[in-house]
């Protein structure tokens, strides 16, 4: 199990470039992550399709400390129900102020990690509740 | 969703990227303010209030849920850790990832700046192949650094006949120093 005071560090990270960069700034750091750190898992949900989309967030949240998540695979879509995030349980239990804006991380890390895989993501809800949607794109077929 | 299960790999990219849209200065300010008084405030509070107690309180615990081989040892005025399989280091090692060029100094980056405030300096060698050791000790006083090597037995780091293969770097009293120092006799003795 990974430590979970790491949460610690990638909650300060973010408020460390809002703080002195600005929001726009911290976007283009999520944005960069998905599209250059994560190109291996682009690579591999482009082959591997929905099944490893879901294959993957399935291994993701049960290797990270705690939460509550499922994760679907629909016809056309993956969807990942968070009913407890476990960054933002455990930041709270350690009483630690979450950097505003933290849930978009997870909007925008996707996004750069769908589009660079020919898939669409989406998202509703944040502080600790969410719906995540990895989809195909209109006219793809699924792999 | 980022998580702390490949941290170490999102972590040291994230260093690459602050130097490379920031500067080093902005990265070393980070290591400084955002790592050290932020995300680890508590190892803060814990060394500032405890000392010696507050940081095998902290490391202990911190090392061990890491599931890192280590080894600390403590003589009156030194707090030595002797770290023989980084697994921060380790997790890089494994899947190939180099990002930044000195990742391992992100350690002095923000644990220098948490003891100095706490009232400590630190004396520290790193290898880049996953061990490096470090001393901890009160400035103002006389410590006997060569005791707390001497204690740590054959769990001192640089007794390891791999210790000198890799690229060192050397701090003295939390100063990176030259690399003509590295090879000094006092370095591994």
């Amino acid at each position: 199990m990974a430590a979970a005071d790491f949460y610690f560090a990638i909650n300060a990270t973010f408020r460390f470039i809002l703080q002195n960069y600005g929001e726009e700034a911290l976007h283009r750091y999520w944005r960069a992550l998905g599209a250059e750190y994560y190109a291996p898992l682009a690579d591999r949900f482009r082959t591997g399709g929905l099944d490893e989309v879901a294959r993957y967030w399935t291994a993701f949240f049960a290797a990270e400390p705690g939460g509550d998540v499922s994760v679907a695979r629909e016809k056309d879509e993956v969807i990942l129900t968070v009913r407890e995030c476990p960054a933002i349980r455990w930041l709270r239990l350690h009483n630690r102020e979450i950097c505003p804006g933290y849930c978009q991380h997870c909007r925008h890390v996707s996004t750069a990690i769908a589009e660079n895989a020919g898939m669409r993501f989406t998202l509703t809800g944040g502080g600790g509740t969410c719906e995540q949607t990895f989809s195909l794109r209109d006219g793809e077929s699924p792999a | 969703m980022i998580g702390v299960q490949d941290f170490c790999g999102h972590y040291d990219w994230t260093f690459a990227y602050l130097r490379h849209t920031y500067g080093e200065a902005a990265l070393q300010r980070y290591w400084a303010e955002a790592i050290a008084f932020d995300s680890q405030r508590h190892a803060y509070e814990l060394i500032r209030d405890k000392g010696f107690d507050g940081m095998e309180a902290y490391w202990g615990h911190t090392l061990t849920q890491e599931e890192a081989g280590y080894a600390i040892t403590r003589t009156e005025d030194v707090f030595r850790i002797d770290m023989h399989d980084c697994p921060s280091k380790g997790f890089l090692i494994e899947n190939g990832l180099a990002a930044y060029d000195d990742y391992c100094a992100h350690c002095m980056g923000w644990i220098g700046p948490v003891a100095q405030r706490a009232g400590f300096t630190i004396d520290h060698e790193h290898n880049h192949r996953g061990q490096c050791w470090w001393q901890l000790y009160r400035p103002d006083e006389a410590a006997d650094l060569n005791a707390a090597r001497a204690k740590a037995g054959d769990k001192n780091v640089e007794l390891r006949p791999d210790w000198r293969r890799g690229d060192r770097h050397v701090y003295r009293q939390c100063r990176q120093m030259p690399p003509e120092h590295e090879d000094s006799p006092d370095a591994a003795t």
